[in-house]
């Protein structure tokens, strides 16, 4: 079992609600959410479109404020601009009047991070992405799977503990999916970051998530949270038990 | 690459400009008047004409046209920005840009002359009060248009509301405020002539009305050279200034 006894827990939510507002009307997005990561553990959230899995990162990442129920990131109630944490959204937020390099190093400048430590950083993430290379291309100049691997670069810039991605797979080729995929696992092996994602791909989710947390039809619920401690094991994706995986939250998600 | 787009853009302006001449001599042939003269002569009136004098009409003219056209874009960047990303304060300017901005505001040149005399301001401010709602209208509408998930991407790296009108919200409008600006500066020409019309002695509308009531149709084609260059010389400054401020939208 992944969910060690005494590990320290990065993310714990319980019973969240959140709603918003849409013609005068008090929609419900999330209702009565709960559920822990421990430190360094990786968490996929799965459920059909429309059912919150981006609302529930919005309040993760404290940009999104009015909710109900207990929220603590690291034992801190979640605040905005938590240093530690990092945010990949689904279109990856590049800004297309910067290069490369510079979109990398914007979090540091955001930072006051300036100068040859701001440099240094922004090369070695660069690197670890492989995409030093392209330091001087604008982001219309590049591929969609090299515009993700730069938004992974901005986030790793900020020496997170928490990484947060919404959908950052979907709107790639299948090929080049699977490469960033075992990338992002990479990374995560090296630094041991708490990665939450949000995904609406089964086999990403078992490929990537620990923790596999299932969420309803709108308003987005807890329907399951499965444990998936093979993640990250050499040649996890070709084995009966990934497979046997797939079919039991295919089952869940469509009953 | 850069050198071959330049020579090919230079052809592409001689080949137009030389379209116009054509259509010019054409026109001017067919109506045989002594209002509508060649292209030749109006030219060579026009070379003569800069050391008597039109020099100093243009300028005028020159000076009158770009420094409203910096004071409207110095008060209209700022305020566009603003009213794009601040709904409060869009909700109550509002209503009031757009009553205000379809009033034709030449008709306040009296009062302008009244207020600020029959000299360079009174001038100055009537294209400003003009080009001022073009340049603010198109800027607000870009800040307002900024998707929402890159302002969401950068606020989760920290940015403060500061960071955002300067990381984002600046260089989103650019492009726009230069579009918005080619199109003013056809506006402020147009103002221009209006207002030197009017108790003036000087300026190229001065020079071209002058001309024309002297039914000297070579000198007023001089003048309307003149204007066209002016036009031209604004327009070549903005296209120069979008390769260096936008460098992003020519790779």
């Amino acid at each position: 079992m992944i969910n060690l006894a005494g590990n320290k827990l990065m993310v714990n939510v319980e019973n969240l609600s959140v709603s918003y507002r849409q013609q005068r009307k008090e929609v419900p997005a999330l209702r009565g959410v709960s559920f822990a990561i421990p430190r360094g553990g990786t968490c996929a959230l799965i459920g059909p479109s429309g059912c919150g899995k981006s609302t529930l990162l919005y309040v993760l990442s404290g940009l999104l404020g009015s909710f109900s129920g207990r929220v603590l990131v690291d034992d801190e109630p979640v605040q905005p601009l938590r240093r530690q944490t990092a945010l990949i959204l689904q279109d990856y937020g590049l800004l297309p009047w910067k290069k490369v390099f510079d979109n990398v190093g914007l979090g540091l400048d955001i930072r006051g991070i300036n100068g040859r430590e701001r440099t240094a950083r922004v090369q070695r993430v660069l690197l670890e992405v492989g995409l030093w290379e392209m330091r001087d291309r604008y982001p219309s100049q590049l591929s969609g799977g090299q515009r993700q691997r730069v938004a992974i670069a901005r986030a790793l810039a900020l020496e997170p503990d928490l990484l947060l991605m919404d959908e950052p797979f979907s709107s790639l080729d299948a090929l080049t999916r699977e490469k960033l995929q075992k990338q992002l696992l990479d990374i995560w092996q090296k630094k041991r970051m708490t990665v939450v994602l949000v995904t609406h791909s089964i086999e990403e989710a078992i490929f990537l998530g620990q923790i596999i947390i299932v969420l309803s039809e709108h308003p987005g619920r807890v329907v399951d949270i499965v444990e998936n401690p093979r993640v990250g094991e050499p040649g996890y994706r070709k084995t009966p038990e990934f497979h046997a995986l797939t079919t039991v939250l295919r089952e869940k998600l469509i009953p | 690459m850069h050198e071959r787009g330049y020579i090919k853009k230079t052809a592409a302006t001689a080949a137009s400009i030389a379209f116009l001449l054509l259509g010019w001599e054409l026109l001017a042939v067919m109506l045989a008047s002594p209002a509508l003269p060649r292209p030749l002569p109006a030219f060579i009136t026009f070379v003569r004409e800069i050391p008597a004098g039109l020099w100093r009409h243009f300028l005028i003219s020159s000076y009158r046209v770009v420094l409203s056209i910096l004071l409207s874009l110095a008060l209209a960047l700022p305020c566009g920005m603003v009213l794009g990303r601040e709904e409060r304060f869009d909700r109550l300017a509002a209503p009031l840009v757009y009553l205000v901005y379809p009033v034709p505001k030449i008709v306040f040149l009296p009062v302008l002359m009244v207020l600020l005399g029959i000299g360079d301001i009174s001038k100055i401010a009537l294209i400003t009060l003009v080009i001022f709602f073009q340049i603010l209208v198109p800027i607000r509408d870009a800040a307002r248009g900024i998707n929402a998930g890159v302002i969401n991407s950068v606020k989760s790296l920290g940015a403060g509301r500061w960071d955002i009108y300067k990381h984002v919200v600046w260089p989103a409008v650019l492009p726009e405020m230069l579009t918005a600006l080619r199109v003013a500066s056809g506006t402020a020409i147009a103002v221009l002539f209006f207002s030197e019309t009017i108790v003036s002695q000087e300026g190229l509308g001065y020079y071209l009305l002058d001309a024309w009531s002297r039914y000297a149709y070579r000198e007023m084609f001089a003048g309307i050279i003149a204007m066209g260059l002016l036009g031209f010389i604004i327009y070549m400054a903005l296209d120069y200034l979008e390769r260096r401020l936008c460098p992003w939208k020519f790779v």
